[in-house]
């Protein structure tokens, strides 16, 4: 019914999708699951349409289509539920739920409200919302909002011809358990009506609910099973792929750390509706990783440490001294930095050439009376591009136009190059290939070597326990279990996902 | 070479494809005396264009300039009396604490810069009305000699005002390529996540940024008031449009990061020329604003970058 057939898409030094095959056919409910950066998000926004793909064939009963834009999609028959939810706030529960088509209400240029909560009536009535379609969206619980979006896409059904293809993304990350029964519950009655595609990250409700399973990993789709005949284990394994390498994690090369020195201690660490009650410390030579779910609280905790979060409760302190005021530039001065997940936005400056990139953090250091030496910011540049076998014609170099790879090693060589000694690595190998992620792992040890201590957010879990010395599991704003994963006592997958879901 | 690297170069190629055209329409145009004089009329509109520089470079906007300017030829003809020379560095003082306060208030409290340099505008037009009594101040003919004579007249046959003009586009070239602020406002416009991230104090450098505006702003006041031997609330209207013109022609987009001061010289000389050539075309000064208002419109609609704006509100 609907068909992908050797799809593909490149970004700019990216291949994110390779010739995808993918099948759902009237009444199906098929899953798709893969570890961030697989490719999932992608493949979505092809599907309704928020991307087009430059290769490949989409094909709607049999007939290829390409949309430009979702609504196009929407004409078709796809619809999107998302995530981060696309209600507007301030609007009736009526007006999102026609947001766009309101013309089959409008008489004279006016619109006919009774018509339209007719009408969103009716709509509600398919999700068993039992709510007054005129009450402002915002006072809705979030359960209740993604019903409406879920609704809001049901209104294809009478708006177009043929069958429904409906995506579900993550939409249990925030529901409560009961609230997910009641959600599935609701989509396999519905499978009269339309057909599903449900992204999760949660392995367990993916096999629950789906018929198929659909798993990725680097942009191909590695496996297609039957969910009822398929392990949580299994599909884990296929996601993550080859086999765990020693020497890809550079393992070999680790070595334990100075448990004498402690660089940063969070005790007791509490932000409300972020994480509580966080305490570990972090130590020269050591890799700790924060191993957690998209939302747990990890990615508050390091921009904690880094100064652009608050504590409300709980003290954090750097390298022995209590951290008064939170902010970046005294991070940064006691030796702290931040490779952040946003290559492109936070971590370089496109449109500055790799020196200027290489001391925007350091100016001081190379500056008198506010006056920069220009000479010297090159020779230190010159230098990191050798060390780090940086490509790039010379330290001129606009580092918008550089390789993904190469853009994260200016980033590492910007800490590096000014002293740092506390690197928070948020997903530090994200949309790289492999050898340019061997490459950041090669560093990792290396800095490890030079006494800093870094914490990770890894992109994969294999990735967080070849490189770590200690992992942290967190959920929920907690933390749950600590792992010591000194070389050769290493927990595995299974251990972690534990704790995880 | 493609479209892209061949934007770098559409300034100075318009600036001197428009030269030809008018040295076309009258070959007297094109001679020396007469491109001087064009250059030294130019003057005070550049000095402010210089300082709204800083301000796009960054991303932002200064709509307060002129209305400083406005308000820096009633102050300084009234405190010429008081304190002669020194008025020069009060009111360049006042200036660049008008533009600190624009910049307080759009990083302290969110306010998009248009709207906070607005009211500070509004502030400083209000300030020289009630300053002035409404009416146009007149400088003492000696004690402007005294104090400021040596802004007017020529040397070597330059207007004075055009050498200082030169002299602080210098000062602002130095600023913008070797000293640490000037690589802080890059970095702000180019790429403002990076920057926080790095732990730059953005905010404190965008009020910098805003303070130079408001100090060449005020400079810019000083120059045409001395120059015009008096003040008034209204002197230095018509002054915005053709500066911030200047700026995004020059090629420093609205979105900032890339140009500077030097794109914005080039700028200046093609408002300058355009001036002009309405004069051939018999283009009568009260219609000039409909141009410029036409080029900014087009400049922008070319300049600016639209990865970086997600929503235009």
């Amino acid at each position: 019914m609907f068909e992908l057939r050797k799809v593909e898409k490149r970004f700019p030094n990216v291949r994110a999708l390779k010739a995808i095959d993918f099948e759902i056919r009237q009444g199906e409910i098929v899953g798709l699951v893969g570890e961030n950066g697989a490719g999932k998000s992608t493949l979505m926004k092809v599907i309704y349409g928020a991307y087009q793909h430059d290769g490949g064939e989409v094909l709607k009963d049999g007939i290829p289509v390409r949309f430009e834009n979702p609504r196009q999609a929407m004409q078709k028959g796809i619809g999107m539920v998302f995530q981060e939810q696309s209600l507007i706030p301030n609007l009736s529960v009526m007006e999102n739920i026609f947001l766009g088509f309101e013309q089959q209400f409008v008489k004279l240029g006016v619109v006919n409200w009774k018509k339209m909560a007719a009408a969103a009536r009716f709509q509600l009535a398919k999700v068993k919302l039992d709510i007054d379609p005129r009450i402002i969206t915002a006072k809705l619980s979030f359960a209740q909002r993604q019903l409406v979006e879920l609704a809001k896409v049901l209104t294809l059904e009478e708006r177009v011809d043929g069958d429904l293809v409906i995506l579900l993304d993550e939409p249990t990350s925030v529901l409560a358990k009961e609230e997910v029964e009641l959600l599935f519950k609701l989509v396999r009655e519905l499978r009269s009506r339309a057909a599903f595609i449900f992204v999760s990250h949660r392995l367990d409700e993916v096999l629950e609910l789906t018929d198929r399973v659909y798993v990725m990993k680097d942009g191909e789709v590695v496996d297609h099973v039957v969910s009822a005949e398929a392990s949580a284990e299994s599909i884990q394994r296929k996601m993550v792929g080859r086999d765990i390498n020693k020497e890809y994690y550079r393992e070999e090369k680790q070595l334990p750390y100075d448990a004498s020195r402690v660089l940063v201690e969070l005790r007791n660490a509490t932000v409300p509706g972020q994480y509580s009650n966080v305490s570990f410390q972090l130590h020269a030579g050591e890799v700790l990783t924060l191993v957690g779910t998209e939302g747990s609280g990890r990615e508050a905790i390091l921009r904690t440490i880094f100064g652009l979060q608050k504590l409300v409760l709980g003290d954090l302190a750097v390298k022995g001294r209590k951290v008064e005021s939170f902010s970046a530039e005294a991070s940064v001065a006691s030796g702290v930095g931040y490779i952040p997940r946003e290559r492109k936005v936070e971590g370089i400056v496109a449109g500055m050439n790799v020196y200027e990139n290489i001391t925007l953090s350091q100016m001081g250091n190379y500056s008198r009376f506010g006056f920069l030496r220009i000479g010297d910011e090159k020779a230190t540049a010159k230098d990191w591009i050798a060390k780090l076998s940086i490509k790039a014609s010379s330290e001129m170099a606009d580092c918008g136009n550089l390789s993904g790879g190469n853009q994260q090693k200016v980033v590492l060589a910007k800490w590096r190059s000014g002293g740092s000694d506390i690197i928070l690595l948020d997903h530090p190998t994200r949309g790289l290939d492999i050898g340019a992620k061997e490459d950041v792992y090669e560093m990792v040890r290396a800095m490890n070597a030079d006494g800093a201590g870094i914490v990770l957010i890894a992109d994969t879990l294999e990735e967080a326990i070849g490189l770590s010395h200690t992992i942290l599991v967190v959920k929920d704003g907690a933390i749950q279990k600590r792992f010591d994963c000194s070389a050769g006592t290493k927990p595995s997958l299974f251990d972690l996902v534990h704790y995880m879901i | 070479m493609n479209l892209h690297n061949l934007k770098k170069h559409f300034p100075w190629m318009t600036l001197v494809l428009l030269a030809l055209f008018v040295g076309i329409l009258d070959p007297n145009f094109l001679r020396l005396e007469n491109l001087i004089d064009l250059a030294g009329d130019i003057s005070t509109l550049f000095i402010m264009a210089l300082g709204i520089t800083f301000v796009i470079y960054i991303g932002s906007i200064d709509l307060s300039a002129q209305s400083v300017a406005n308000m820096i030829t009633v102050l300084a003809t009234l405190l010429l009396v008081h304190i002669g020379a020194f008025a020069a560095p009060v009111c360049i003082a006042i200036g660049a604490l008008f533009g600190f306060v624009s910049g307080l208030v759009s990083t302290r409290f969110k306010v998009p810069s248009f709207i906070a340099t607005l009211a500070v505008g509004g502030i400083a037009l209000s300030v020289g009305q009630y300053a002035s009594g409404q009416k146009a101040l007149y400088m003492d003919a000696t004690l402007r000699e005294q104090a400021f004579g040596w802004m007017i007249g020529t040397t070597a046959g330059l207007p004075r005002e055009m050498i200082i003009a030169l002299v602080l586009l210098v000062v602002a070239l130095v600023i913008e390529r070797r000293t640490v602020l000037g690589r802080a406002l890059k970095a702000i416009g180019a790429g403002e996540p990076a920057a926080v991230a790095s732990g730059l104090q953005v905010n404190r450098y965008k009020m910098i940024a805003f303070a130079i505006s408001g100090a060449f702003a005020a400079m810019a006041g000083l120059l045409f008031s001395v120059k015009l031997s008096g003040g008034s609330p209204v002197m230095a209207n018509g002054f915005l449009l053709p500066a911030i013109v200047a700026v995004l022609v020059g090629g420093t987009p609205l979105t900032g990061g890339v140009g500077g001061v030097l794109n914005t010289f080039i700028g200046a000389l093609i408002v300058a020329v355009i001036r002009t050539s309405m004069l051939y075309l018999n283009v009568p000064a009260t219609a000039q604003q409909i141009f410029f208002g036409l080029v900014l419109v087009g400049a922008i609609a070319i300049t600016i970058d639209r990865t970086k704006v997600r929503t235009v509100k």
